[in-house]
């Protein structure tokens, strides 16, 4: 019966996000206000019958209701509770459902945080968000649908994958998407600039804090989902270059550059068009990523023959989606008032390049990850590219984007003195070289690694505070955003110290030991107490008891654990970490072996946590600037 | 049914959130009343109709009809064979097979008294059936809530006419096993298991029963293998 309801809920709500979609995009071009007013009427009944059919699918989660083939697939009689909820976003169908949801929950923000915007601008946005909620309830009822049926039901699911039982899991999808589907709001904010031909600073004013939030969110989603990896996998990395990973990259790469082209756009009245192309851009590539994992082409290209309607689906879809709007594009940014002078040397410039940089260098993220599915797709052979091809290539491109960072907010709109500039920022600039290049003496060996990241990090840090304080003397004040700007600059400053310390100073050990054995690697002595079975609901595990010492002194006790997961048969490593402020010491149990003797990882991860402080730093600082900004707007 | 309710109170409160704002509107639209009269009347033919179209041609409607009769089927069956079997009984009480059937039934519904009776009714129709008697005896059993006694006295009865009475076997060896005669209860079970057909679940169970028995056995003569005691003598058949 729930289940039932659950999919009219979802056909309902299909109806009333084709209505809104109709209704706000005639209503605006007509300037017909009731049909405006119907459009915001059907973006809240969207929401909530979106949530009543994700209701309903938790709810047959959570009773175990296996006549629903989503649930049979992806839960058993033995799943904890906590994971029974989150299972219903584990799969295809539920994900797209998520997706429906939070884009419907964007949509309802929109409607009424956008009350004080032109009244054909909202109602196009609200109508643009309304046909791309319909797309993906069209999608998810015809393709994927997550109530269909099994009768008769069979006596027990077949449980939620292993590493999806993870509290990381319960909250990366969510935050993830929550950032893709935030930036459908820019999108229809473009498209819907593009219609009227009106694009200005007072738009660009308007997109600025719902595409900082999306960027927040994000940030978190892929901050999430990196720590998952570092404690989950079981060997400590905490980022592969992986297609699921680069996916989200990619949106974020072109998030960012959005982001601050849309402040030349809003201060100087320049870089329109370009904004506009960026909007479009990110929206499309979060779909694409969000297609690229969901859909299963990257565990194998062929996976869409398996179900060939899901892929002519969302191919015609990104088709129509992208193809319309670069038409769109192509056809409307002529109209568009070309404004704003600035100089060779000027911020804007500055801004612009950081801009191209980024674009750039996400060219390669997007090459490196769909021409191997190119290549496989057409059957011309197997490629692999991994973290080789990533690192020769990506980082480089990322070093000019991190000088620009810092001396871009020291530099003058319009036009600036090259000279003048560089008599600016030369002490800071001639510290950050000494600094950077110190550091390293203070670890065993000195590694240019260690020295680059230290370098950058210092020189962002140093230009950025310097510039805040200098800027306050000469305004007498500083606005929220310019705090969280700082905050955002400083916090990447601080994740790449992460990264640079981390990959020049990690250490790690592969060793036998028997219970009584000890080992010991950096300034650490791990002693192996012995290890037991634990049996847990849907898993049994064995369990290490490692002793950690540090000059003889006892300073932790870790547990890693090696489960058997039942229904999957699938083995999977428990790390235990003891975190900590310099570095965190990660034990992995390798495979049993004769008599009680066990294979263990142990590796020292200099400062790894200071990659997630600074991006936790970075999403804290747009979320400071969204509010800043948002509060100017409503000042004003 | 309720479920037609639910699709109804659904297009209800979507209908609700388009029309209130429609009607709401008043400025550019007041005097026009077919501006909202159509879109009006639109909305209330289509939304009912494509939602209830859609939900037909995307959705299982006849899945909770289907739940609802399996349901029905397997309450419906047991009381309705039960009661089918004591209307027939009434009428033609001279049936040691129905009453048999009649007494397996109320067993699983734990009516013991009634089991007995009809399980009685039935020893007197058929005394010399080891079947219906070794029946008898659990149900008796079950009443008085053990084996000792007559039950016991009706088993080894049973057993006397037939020595393949699977029921007795397994009582037989139930109630040895109750009394810890490890080496008795093994020998009426390891007899049954001969006789079950293999790969069922009455099969695995007795198999799990010999295996407890064998191990009590084994701790009890402290693990030396000393060969078992003899089984009690096989009677010999009765003559049919």
């Amino acid at each position: 019966m729930i289940p039932e309801l659950g999919h009219v809920a979802l056909i309902v709500a299909l109806q009333l996000a084709l209505l809104q979609g109709i209704l706000g995009l005639v209503g605006a071009s007509r300037d017909n206000a009731a049909w405006r007013a119907m459009a915001r009427g059907a973006a809240g009944g969207q929401l909530l019958f979106v949530l009543l059919g994700f209701l309903a699918l938790i709810w047959s989660f959570l009773i175990n209701d296996f006549s629903v083939m989503n649930v049979a697939d992806h839960s058993s009689r033995f799943l904890p509770v906590e994971y029974r909820i989150t299972a219903a976003w584990g799969s295809h169908e539920g994900s797209f459902l998520l997706w429906t949801l939070l884009m419907a929950g964007w949509t309802l923000a929109v409607v009424i945080l956008g009350r004080k915007l032109p009244a054909d601008l909202h109602a196009r946005v609200i109508g643009i968000m309304g046909l791309l909620s319909f797309f993906f309830l069209a999608y998810l009822l015809f393709t994927s649908n997550p109530f269909m049926r099994l009768h008769p039901p069979p006596a027990n699911g077949s449980d939620l994958n292993p590493l999806l039982q993870d509290p990381g899991m319960i909250i990366h999808p969510p935050l993830l998407y929550m950032g893709y589907v935030g930036f459908s709001v820019a999108f229809a904010f473009a498209i819907a600039a593009l219609i009227s031909g009106k694009l200005d600073a007072a738009w660009a004013r308007w997109v600025r804090p719902w595409t900082l939030m999306a960027w927040v969110f994000l940030t978190l989603g892929i901050m999430i989902g990196s720590w998952w990896a570092y404690y989950e996998l079981g060997w400590g990395g905490w980022w592969f270059w992986d297609p699921s990973e680069n996916a989200s990259l990619m949106p974020w790469l072109a998030g960012t550059a959005l982001l601050h082209s849309l402040v030349v756009t809003e201060r100087r009245g320049a870089l329109r068009v370009w904004t506009v192309f960026l909007a479009l851009v990110v929206f499309a590539l979060s779909l694409v990523g969000t297609f690229l994992v969901r859909s299963g082409v990257l565990s194998s290209v062929h996976a869409f023959a398996l179900d060939p309607l899901r892929g002519l689906f969302i191919l015609v879809f990104l088709c129509i989606l992208i193809g319309g709007s670069l038409v769109l594009f192509a056809k409307r940014a002529g109209a568009v008032k070309v404004a704003g002078d600035f100089g060779m040397i000027s911020r804007e410039t500055a801004l612009l390049t950081g801009n191209v940089l980024l674009l750039a260098a996400l060219a390669t993220v997007l090459l490196g990850t769909l021409y191997p599915l190119i290549l496989d797709a057409f059957g011309l052979g197997k490629i692999s590219v991994g973290p080789p091809y990533f690192n020769a290539v990506f980082v480089p491109m990322m070093v000019p984007v991190l000088l620009l960072l810092g001396i871009a907010p020291w530099m003058r709109w319009g036009r600036e003195s090259l000279p003048e500039l560089l008599r600016r920022v030369r002490w800071q600039a001639l510290a950050a070289v000494l600094i950077g290049i110190a550091l390293p003496f203070l670890f065993e060996v000195w590694r240019w690694q260690a020295a680059l990241g230290l370098v950058l990090a210092a020189w962002m840090i140093l230009t950025t505070i310097s510039g805040l304080i200098a800027r306050r003397q000469s305004d007498g004040g500083l606005p929220l955003a310019a705090y969280g700007m700082g905050c955002a600059h400083v916090g990447l400053a601080i994740g790449i110290i992460g990264m640079g310390l981390v990959s020049a100073y990690q250490s790690e050990k592969t060793v036998a030991m028997q219970p009584g054995d000890s080992a010991s690697l950096g300034q650490y002595e791990f002693v192996f107490r012995g290890a037991e079975e634990v049996p847990a609901a849907n898993y049994s595990a064995m369990r290490g008891t490692i002793e950690l010492k540090r000059q003889g002194q006892a300073v932790a006790t870790l547990l890693p654990e090696k489960r058997i997961y039942r229904s999957a048969q699938m083995t999977m490593t428990e790390a235990a970490i003891r975190y900590g402020f310099v570095g965190d010491v990660y034990v992995a149990m390798g495979e049993p072996l004769a008599g009680g003797t066990w294979s263990m990882q142990l590796y020292l991860k200099p400062f790894v946590g200071w990659l997630w402080g600074g991006a936790i730093l970075m999403a804290l600082g747009g979320l400071l600037a969204a509010l800043g900004l948002r509060s100017k707007g409503v000042r004003e | 049914m309720s479920l037609w309710i639910g699709v109804g109170c659904f297009v209800v409160v979507a209908l609700v959130f388009l029309l209130v704002p429609l009607w709401r509107q008043k400025s550019a639209l007041a005097g026009r009343h077919d501006a909202r009269r159509w879109p009006t009347m639109g909305l209330l033919g289509a939304l009912p109709a494509l939602t209830v179209g859609l939900y037909i041609y995307l959705g299982a409607p006849g899945i909770l009809k289907e739940q609802a009769l399996t349901q029905a089927q397997s309450n419906y069956d047991v009381d309705g064979m039960v009661k089918a079997l004591e209307d027939k009984l009434k009428a033609t009480p001279n049936d040691p097979d129905g009453w048999y059937a009649l007494g397996r039934a109320y067993i699983a519904f734990s009516r013991y008294a009634d089991a007995e009776e009809a399980l009685r009714k039935a020893t007197t129709q058929a005394p010399q059936d080891a079947r219906i008697i070794a029946q008898y005896a659990e149900a008796m059993a079950l009443k008085q809530g053990s084996l000792d006694g007559r039950p016991l006295e009706l088993i080894q009865a049973a057993l006397e006419i037939s020595y393949e009475e699977e029921k007795a076997l397994e009582l037989a060896g139930l109630a040895a096993f109750q009394k810890e005669n490890w080496a008795e209860a093994l020998h009426y079970w390891r007899r049954l298991l001969k006789l079950l057909p293999k790969v069922t679940e009455h099969h695995e169970a007795i198999a799990q029963a010999v295996l407890t028995a064998e191990r009590k056995l084994d701790i009890r003569l402290g693990g030396t293998g000393v060969p078992l005691p003899p089984p009690p003598a096989e009677p010999k058949k009765a003559p049919h």
